[in-house]
């Protein structure tokens, strides 16, 4: 049934460029975790970068299986997979396993999943799949409420769960997936200024941990020893690493423990790059990520129809809102709003769905329209 | 089933989204740039800041061993609990809850009451953080074993190890070592280290004076440690130099039997090398024991020493000013020589008083002794010889030999809270009383009265001279000193003060008065004497309190043996019947004990 040829040509037709950067992040992600876990000479660690390492092998079959299926095979799942993601956010309400007073864990047989990952790329696909129906009116304020409607529902449900971080990411997802897709800016104008309006009553609806740390973000000293501990440690991290940094495993925020262990490698990971490799290497990090960006943004232009154009922006805009959130927060421009860092940090689901949904990306630029 | 013409439009927007997102990553990157390049450096601080400590190292204190290398005071190994609060601290954690807790179930694991407050804690937080807090003291054995199978391990609690100081011989010469407590922390010294314990700190005796070479040399050190409080990696500091150990010039032969000698009164005793000015023995009765002040003394205890009427903590050796009485003749006696004035042979007449004008000034020898001369004089301690002695030598020639010998003026021993002592002349009474000198005064001052005070530690000094023939030694303490690492001990040199170029003429008549009163029948200080031992020596008794009240000191100074003498005594008995009576046996007693031929060590000196 498999034709060689065929994926012999796929292959030759991939962006192996931003296969790479891909890849090299993915390298960097280990050897980090690495180092965010080492301890020093003789001390047991954490086996977390060899899990990681299994993580990575299977996000790469994983690109490798979505970049050669046809991307419009989700579309005509779309809502099958838009629903299952919905039933097992309802599922990790009731059955999640509790971790620091939040359910955001489902278990499968010992496999640890969570099932908002899910629901981010079923959001990408199902609005792409909404959005590029042909004949749809995007000068409609109904199709617009609709896509808010479809992003609404596993927003609130991952709200609940509570993870503020993961639900805000489906914002600016769905807001500039619209904007790509030609809806009128002074729709989106009007949704800019509604959004602000309920801003407060939106505050009232936090949990108490959300809403302390937003206000720590902005009075660090008013806890430093509680929550504002992660983001001082963060910055100092970042900060000590100068223009050079102090080289590979040379760190001590994370191999002191200053940074706290249970989240230097994953939340914290760019903390531990920037210490360690200074101002060069985050900054070549950074780089690394624009070109991930750019490779999406690449993507969209080049894709054949608007069902792929709208899959690579809203997977650009999801990568890109982590990134910039993960670091923003890194460097205590932004509350630690538990966003991992895409392709680094440490973490199965976050790895397996990042890296479908850039094989997602590839299955695009493969199918492109000529080149 | 192209579409691609429909969607070109929609190429532009992705372009400015594109772009938007470039300059927010560029933002992002200007960020970057100055909190790790252009503020790094304060990010760096903090870091140090944070996670380097310093440490200061205690140093061990030196040891101190008596001339034969006996130990008088040693080190010994006690262990505490201590809790390093500041590593309890966690987000979200309340230090305080965090530290009684653990306090809490340790007391459970090792089975000790918890005597610490709340308070204790919360105090200890916000006063000194980066001190351990040290919870429980002197652990038994058991204690420790229970600590290494339960407890050892256990975050922010660590088992804190420090030298006692130990005084194996209790009260023996508890006034010469002294004791020690905690130095107080000086803000200067404690600000820049993390941990740091008070040291030893000598409160009195040798522990005090030489607290400077006792002590060492704190060292400290910089450690990176992890969050946990748990060292990471060492980067250097100064070793702590141990303190020097001491060897004293006592001989603990000697000073426990000038201790048995004053047993069962107050007062103290000097025994000197006349050779060199060592100090063998200095003995003060009542006496105190130094481990109670180990590690700290309780209250109730200090409260009974510090009002006890007996004053066992005063050193009366060297911090007891005494009238002399007669044992000062032999000073008037060798000034009046060698001022010229006077030739051994003056005879004087006693009947029993002499009339200076209208005062009566009388002999203790109600009878008198008739005409006698000088060395008769000091046997039978003749007041009126004594008082035309001193009438027709004058005051001055007294008071300048009196100086000469070191009276009126510190000794400089190694020991704190030495008194002086007072010899009067002129222009203190001018000064103290708006009056001349007069007849009376010298007449007083010949037979040691009067304004006259001198300590114990002078009158062996003086005893010293009279043996030596002339020579005034510095009394000292410390015989030697050993640096840490060194294996022997760097003799401290004998200082001669001054010699006096005493004629021998005047040495024999005075010498040989003091041998008589020992060695004659009828000296007034036979009950000094020692079978077969030649010793020499002088009586005294002064009476002191109100008039009328009968309270009187026994003095006696002594030497032996009479040729070439090795020993010279001064001690001196509180509320004494007289200097004969109740003093010159305890003499008797010492050098005993000193020449007792199966004496071991201190037999042969």
């Amino acid at each position: 049934m498999i034709d060689l040829t065929r994926i012999r040509h796929m292959l030759r037709r991939m962006d192996w460029a931003l296969f790479c950067t891909v890849g090299a992040l993915m390298v960097l992600g280990v050897l980090f975790i690495y180092s965010a876990t080492w301890r020093g000479d003789g001390i047991p660690m954490s086996p977390f970068y060899k899990k990681q390492i299994v993580w990575a092998l299977i996000g790469m079959a994983l690109f490798f299986l979505m970049a050669l299926t046809d991307y419009h095979l989700l579309g005509e799942n779309a809502w099958w997979l838009y629903a299952t993601a919905m039933v097992l956010l309802v599922l990790v309400l009731f059955l999640g396993k509790e971790v620091y007073g939040a359910h955001r864990w489902l278990s499968f047989f010992g496999v640890q999943v969570q099932p908002s990952e899910l629901a981010k790329l079923a959001v990408i696909v199902a609005l792409a799949k909404y959005l590029s129906r042909p004949g749809r009116d995007m000068e409609s304020p109904q199709t617009t409420a609709a896509a808010l409607l479809i992003m609404g529902l596993p927003f609130i449900l991952i709200l609940r769960e509570p993870d503020l971080g993961t639900a805000a990411v489906l914002l600016p997802v769905v807001i500039l997936m619209l904007y790509a897709v030609g809806v009128p800016l002074k729709t989106l104008i009007f949704l800019g200024v509604l959004g602000l309006l309920f801003l407060p009553v939106g505050w009232f609806g936090l949990d108490q941990y959300q809403k302390k740390r937003i206000l720590v973000f902005l009075d660090p000293t008013t806890d430093p020893l509680g929550a504002g501990w992660n983001k001082m440690q963060s910055e100092i991290a970042v900060g000590s690493g100068g223009l050079l940094g102090k080289g590979w495993l040379k760190g001590t925020q994370n191999v002191l423990g200053f940074l706290p262990r249970t989240v230097a490698p994953n939340d914290f990971i760019y903390s531990v790059v920037a210490e360690e490799t200074g101002f060069v290497g985050s900054m070549a990090v950074l780089f690394l990520y624009v070109f991930v960006f750019a490779g999406c943004f690449r993507a969209a232009l080049a894709a054949r129809d608007a069902f792929g154009r709208l899959l690579c922006i809203g997977v650009g805009v999801m990568l890109y809102v982590h990134v910039m959130v993960n670091i923003a927060m890194t460097v205590g421009l932004m509350p630690i709003t538990g966003l991992p860092l895409p392709l680094m940090s440490y973490g199965g689901s976050f790895m397996i769905s990042i890296m479908a949904a850039m094989g997602i990306v590839q299955s695009v630029y493969v199918r492109r329209y000529r080149g | 089933m192209t579409v691609r013409p429909a969607i070109e439009s929609g190429a532009f927007r992705i372009r400015i989204l594109l772009v938007l997102m470039l300059v927010l990553c560029a933002l992002l990157g200007v960020m970057l740039w100055k909190i790790q390049v252009a503020h790094g450096h304060d990010y760096v601080q903090d870091l140090d800041r944070q996670s380097v400590r310093r440490i200061r190292l205690p140093a061990m204190r030196g040891t101190i061993v008596d001339r034969s290398g006996a130990a008088l005071v040693e080190n010994e190994p006690s262990y505490a609990v201590a809790v390093y609060i500041e590593e309890l601290r966690q987000p979200g954690v309340n230090v305080v809850d965090a530290a009684e807790a653990l306090i809490r179930r340790l007391g459970e694991l090792l089975q000790l009451p918890v005597d610490v407050t709340r308070d204790d804690i919360a105090n200890h937080y916000r006063k000194r953080l980066p001190l351990p807090f040290i919870v429980w003291k002197n652990l038994s054995e058991e204690t420790l074993a229970r600590w290494a199978e339960l407890a050892a391990g256990i975050p922010g609690a660590d088992i804190y190890w420090e030298g006692l100081r130990h005084y194996p011989h209790g009260q023996t010469a508890s006034h010469v070592l002294g004791y020690v407590g905690r130095a107080s922390l000086t803000g200067r010294e404690e600000e820049p280290y993390h941990y740091y314990l008070p040291e030893w700190e000598g409160k009195s005796g040798i522990e005090q004076s030489m607290d400077d070479v006792l002590r060492g040399r704190a060292g400290g050190k910089l450690i990176r440690v992890d969050v946990a409080g748990y060292k990471h990696a060492d980067l250097g500091g100064l070793d702590p130099e141990a303190g020097s150990d001491l060897m004293l010039t006592l001989d603990l032969h000697i000073q426990k039997l000038a201790e048995e000698a004053l047993e069962g009164h107050n007062g103290a005793m000097v025994v000197m090398d006349p050779r060199n000015g060592e100090i063998l023995a200095m003995a003060s009765a009542p006496a105190f024991d130094p481990n109670d002040f180990v590690p700290a003394i309780s209250h109730e205890l200090w409260a009974g020493l510090r009002e006890n009427p007996a004053k066992p903590m005063v050193n009366r050796a060297v911090a007891g000013n005494y009238p002399p009485g007669s044992i000062f003749k032999p000073v008037v006696a060798m000034a009046a020589l060698e001022s010229g004035k006077i030739r051994p042979g003056q005879r004087f007449n006693c009947p029993g008083y002499m009339m200076l004008g209208k005062a009566r000034f009388n002999c203790w020898h109600k009878p008198g002794h008739g005409e006698i001369e000088l060395r008769k004089a000091i046997e039978q301690s003749c007041n009126v010889y004594f008082y035309d002695l001193g009438l027709m030598c004058g005051h001055e020639p007294i008071v300048h030999m009196a100086y000469a010998l070191g009276l009126g003026r510190k000794t400089g021993v190694e020991m704190s809270y030495e008194r002086a002592g007072l010899v009067p002349d002129d222009s203190w009474k001018r000064r103290t009383f708006s009056d001349g000198w007069r007849d009376g005064d010298t007449c007083n001052m010949s037979i040691g009265q009067g304004a006259l005070l001198v300590s114990p530690l002078q009158m062996a000094v003086v005893a010293s001279a009279l043996a030596n023939g002339g020579f005034v030694y510095a009394p000292h303490l410390v015989r030697g000193v050993r640096r840490n690492g060194d294996e022997k001990y760097r003799p401290v040199q004998p200082r001669l003060v001054n010699d006096l170029h005493w004629s021998s003429d005047a040495l024999r008549t005075v010498r040989g008065g003091m041998f008589d009163v020992v060695m004659a029948p009828t000296g007034t200080g036979r009950k000094a004497g020692v079978p077969g031992i030649e010793v020499a020596g002088k009586t005294g008794t002064a009476e002191y309190g109100p008039k009328g009240s009968g309270l009187k000191y026994g003095w006696m100074i002594a030497f032996a043996p009479y040729e070439n003498p090795r020993y010279a005594v001064a001690v001196v008995v509180e509320e004494a019947y007289s200097g004969g009576v109740t003093a010159a046996p305890l003499v008797s007693r010492l050098l005993g004990g000193i020449f007792r031929p199966a004496a071991g060590e201190g037999g042969a000196g």
